[in-house]
């Protein structure tokens, strides 16, 4: 059977062939339309924005397309040895004769897997209270280091130094680690270790932007529980301000960009500025206002003078003038009396109206004399008192009144005796409470002597 | 407390001026010891603005070396 249908069919070309290959391959369901796993290598990106490369696992290989359209509805950038999941149709290359899969579209395989292990994950810290807002701890305020645990390479150290010599001055330790890549977990939990044998004050872990697993180490366990148990306050900048990862869940406070992280670490220069200048303002309000209070009351007692020693000061003057007054005059007219004496006897010659004459000479200087004398009496007098007016003014300004204002209050006998001591009130004692705004009287039930 | 100002870091200064400018504000000192007190106001007001003047940032890295850990300026 075999030799007869050899024998009478006739012999086809090399393309026909191909062409029936193309066809029965092109119609099989078992080929067409399918989702493949496998790990590509070889890859060959060609100018024309195609991509080759050969899909393979552990027995068999397969050489894929990829053409441009397809490849621009993928969600990641294809690279030798990832492991992937291809949708596509088998199809045969006429001219070559070879068969292979082209591909529509394809995935990450194992990306589903990581999803779902970094939910569980997420469940189990969050049930331990990793992200619990009471274990995050306050940032200092005026830190003197700032520890940076990151990529010495990246743009991530660039801004922060950039943004701290802005801020709140502060010295800058860098622990460089590997970000992402095989390794990458371990390199920043033993980059947040070695911070905390530092002098830190609080510490900056993160990364720039970049794809879902470029962040990866920052969702992984060991750098979540090296943040968890680190002595020093953690601000996490992983990423852009979307990207949230468990590093940012279990930091005491996620930034959304590294610059932002230095600007949460540092305050404002200016904003410290103005606290420290209101501050000084304040003790300055207040040091006028004492000077001037203190110069009132210095004022007071320098003059030694309460109302009423003013006026018994008053009195003492008078007395004093009116003595002296009195002595002038007695002075006076005992001189007087003595040139009248002399001048009589001096000058025998004179007439007794010439001597009457010249004795009313000197009694009208007496008078004048006199009355120098009152004039200078009454100048003193007016000055004392003068003084005594305005020393009860300045007394006035430092009333107990204005204290009373305050909520004091004093206390006196009903004859108007300050009472100063508990010694002067016995049980059933009036007495006469002054407050701000009247007058109280009341009787001693009671009293008490401090020890 | 350090209680040389001069050496005083910036929290110290700003808490002792926020001591000593509610010392004043009781108002129950006497005139002398509230003038001290404002001149050391002043002096820790100069001290803070000193420090938030500094425009230098020391930046180091720290490495583990087979000597151990250190750290050496970038």
């Amino acid at each position: 059977m075999v030799s007869q249908t050899m024998s009478s069919s006739p012999a086809i070309t090399v393309s026909e062939l191909n062409e029936r290959a193309k066809a029965v391959l092109g119609s099989a369901v078992s080929v067409n339309d399918v989702w493949v796993s496998g790990e590509i290598s070889n890859l060959t990106k060609h100018t024309s924005g195609h991509y080759y490369f050969t899909l393979k696992d552990k027995m068999s290989e397969i050489r894929c397309t990829l053409f441009r359209g397809a490849r621009n509805t993928l969600q990641f950038e294809p690279a030798e040895s990832l492991k992937v999941t291809a949708f596509g149709s088998v199809d045969v290359y006429v001219a070559r004769g070879s068969y292979q899969f082209n591909v529509a579209t394809m995935r990450r395989s194992g990306i589903g897997d990581m999803y779902t292990a970094l939910e569980e994950l997420k469940k189990k810290l969050k049930e331990e209270g990793l992200f619990d807002d009471s274990r995050k701890r306050a940032l200092p305020r005026y830190p003197k280091v700032i520890g940076v645990v990151t990529s010495p390479t990246g743009a991530v150290i660039h801004d922060i130094i950039r943004v701290a010599g802005k801020r709140f001055p502060a010295d800058i330790l860098l622990a460089p680690v590997l970000v992402q890549g095989d390794g990458a977990a371990a390199s920043i939990v033993r980059g947040i270790e070695l911070m905390n044998t530092q002098d830190v004050d609080v510490m900056i872990v993160g990364r720039g932007g970049g794809s879902a697993e470029d962040l990866w180490a920052f969702n992984e366990e060991p750098v979540a529980r090296a943040i968890a148990t680190s002595r020093i306050p953690v601000i996490s900048a992983v990423g852009h301000e979307t990207d949230f990862t468990i590093a940012d869940m279990v930091a005491d406070v996620r930034a959304p960009t590294p610059s932002a992280a230095a600007e949460t670490a540092l305050p404002d220069i200016y904003g410290e500025l103005r606290i420290v200048d209101h501050m000084a303002a304040r003790a300055h309000g207040h040091i006028t206002a004492s000077v001037e209070r203190m110069r009132n009351r210095f004022k007071v007692i320098d003059s030694k003078l309460s109302p009423k020693r003013a006026g018994e000061r008053v009195n003492i003057e008078i007395k004093g003038v009116t003595e002296l007054h009195r002595r002038a005059s007695s002075s006076i007219r005992s001189l007087l009396n003595l040139k009248k004496g002399g001048f009589m006897l001096a000058d025998a010659k004179l007439s007794p109206k010439r001597a009457g004459d010249a004795v009313g000479q000197y009694m009208l200087r007496t008078d004048d004399f006199s009355d120098t004398a009152d004039a200078s009496v009454r100048r003193m007098l007016a000055e004392k008192r003068a003084r005594s007016d305005s020393a009860d003014a300045r007394l006035n300004a430092v009333s107990p009144m204005s204290v009373l204002e305050r909520g004091y209050g004093f206390i006196r006998a009903p004859d108007g005796k300050a009472l100063i001591s508990v010694s002067q009130l016995t049980l059933g004692s009036d007495i006469e409470i002054t407050m701000r705004d009247g007058t109280a009287k009341a009787k001693v039930n009671g009293v008490i002597k401090n020890e | 407390m350090n209680e040389n100002v001069d050496e005083m870091t910036f929290e110290e200064s700003l808490r002792k001026l926020e001591e000593l400018v509610g010392m004043l504000e009781e108002g129950s000192l006497d005139l002398d010891k509230s003038l001290e007190i404002y001149e050391n106001a002043v002096k820790l007001r100069d001290r803070c603005r000193k420090i938030l003047e500094i425009s230098e940032r020391r930046v180091q890295k720290i490495m583990e070396t087979s000597g151990g850990i250190q750290k050496e300026d970038i």
